[in-house]
């Protein structure tokens, strides 16, 4: 199963008063770790910020490399912002989604390695594995769906065309096609209108549509 | 009768937004061929969502991530705890002094004269042998008119020094050099020939 389940519980109405949308289980568990952390229990709120790490980390995995294709610089990216997260969850707002707070977070990790790589990129010798598509796990006899799919050429095709969207178009793609956010929260996440966010979408979206039509 | 069909920028509207354009959507219920455009679309859209997905879960696998989270806690563990101070420069306590054995005075006061000797004989080589080579004709001396420069700390870390450069070659008063820096090759594209 490659695309998550919605991330938005549904509410039941209530007769009481207006209904409140529950908190996702992410925003539950960043409010328990933000407790724990005011209360001095450090040990206990790390020991919850692992579950928090394991709900959010393939998702924050796949985000930050689209953005930066690199492994590497993926992983860092992925780390630091969870660091980021613990040592600021004071800060933390609990009536926002954690998720839009966390994911702006980590987006603005992957622009600043993403800066200091095109700096090294333009006083350094590169590697000769720098530019080269990153290296997969060592291969298995048995190819897993996901290799199955990359090696397709279809899959090819597509990868190739994701690739040729401007670095802004192909962030907000991700965040709402992949990572399947609303545009409202790909503007709060990103600090942009959501109008923006749409013609963005609507562009990386017609010109994908114009790479893959042009190819068959 | 004419029926027009929706455009293809509209056809992308109605995908994206699964709540809005309720005219289309009804056209799409009576009208098979935009139907089936907008089918085509969605898959296509479907399509690159598993494969993009599909590669980040290739690169990162079950092991890595496992190792990722490892790395965190880490990281986070090490967070809370206070820095390790090491003397420097070591126990000055047991040092021996000067005071107690004075005969280290007559040493250290021959190594400061030593030294001072050292730095006048050495200044009087750079006075005497620059003039024997005046007359040399490849010899070129620069000086920019017009630039100061500043002393920079030699405690820069790399990616400060790297962001100085940038800031000075994107600056109004790089602009000269712009030429020559677009003459001069980047390293990445000599080591790629």
């Amino acid at each position: 199963m490659l695309r998550q389940t919605p991330r938005r519980m549904s509410s039941p109405a209530t007769a009481a008063g207006p209904v409140v949308a529950p908190l996702s289980r992410d925003s539950e568990l960043a409010a328990e770790v933000k407790a724990l952390v005011l209360a001095g229990k450090r040990d206990a709120a790390r020991e919850r910020f692992g579950e928090l790490v394991a709900l959010l980390q393939r998702r924050a995995a796949r985000i930050a490399y689209q953005y930066l294709r690199d492994l590497h610089d993926a992983d860092e990216a992925v780390q630091d912002a969870f660091v980021k997260v613990f040592t600021h969850i004071t800060t933390y707002r609990e009536e926002l989604p954690f998720e839009v707070w966390f994911t702006r977070i980590l987006v603005n990790r992957c622009l600043d390695l993403q800066k200091a790589r095109s700096r090294r990129l333009r006083w350094s010798v590169p590697a000769p594995a720098i530019g080269q598509a990153p290296p997969l796990e060592p291969a298995a006899p048995q190819q897993t769906p996901e290799e199955r799919l990359l090696s397709s050429e279809q899959g090819q095709r597509i990868l190739a065309a994701v690739d040729q969207l401007p670095e802004r178009q192909r962030l907000v793609f991700t965040l709402c096609q992949i990572s399947e956010q609303s545009t409202n929260e790909v503007s709060q996440t990103l600090g942009v209108s959501e109008a923006t966010v749409r013609v963005h979408l609507f562009r990386a979206v017609r010109k994908l549509r114009g790479l893959l039509a042009a190819e068959r | 009768m004419h029926r027009s069909h929706l455009s293809d920028d509209r056809l992308v509207d109605v995908c994206l937004d699964k709540a809005g354009y309720p005219a289309e959507r009804n056209h799409l219920d009576t009208c098979p061929e935009c139907a089936e455009r907008s089918a085509h679309l969605s898959r296509m859209l479907a399509d690159i969502a598993a494969v993009t997905v599909a590669e980040a879960d290739a690169a990162f696998s079950v092991d890595r991530l496992a190792k990722q989270r490892a790395r965190i806690l880490q990281r986070l563990e090490q967070e809370g705890r206070a820095g390790r101070v090491i003397t420097f420069p070591g126990n000055l306590t047991q040092r021996p002094s000067l005071r107690a054995r004075p005969g280290m005075r007559w040493v250290a006061g021959a190594a400061a004269a030593g030294l001072l000797i050292g730095v006048f004989a050495g200044h009087l080589a750079h006075v005497v042998v620059p003039n024997q080579w005046s007359g040399s004709p490849t010899q070129v001396t620069i000086q920019p008119a017009g630039t100061t420069l500043h002393a920079v700390s030699t405690t820069l870390s790399e990616e400060e020094f790297l962001g100085m450069l940038e800031v000075a070659i994107e600056g109004t008063s790089g602009a000269s050099l712009r030429p020559l820096d677009d003459l001069t090759p980047l390293a990445w594209e000599v080591a790629a020939q």
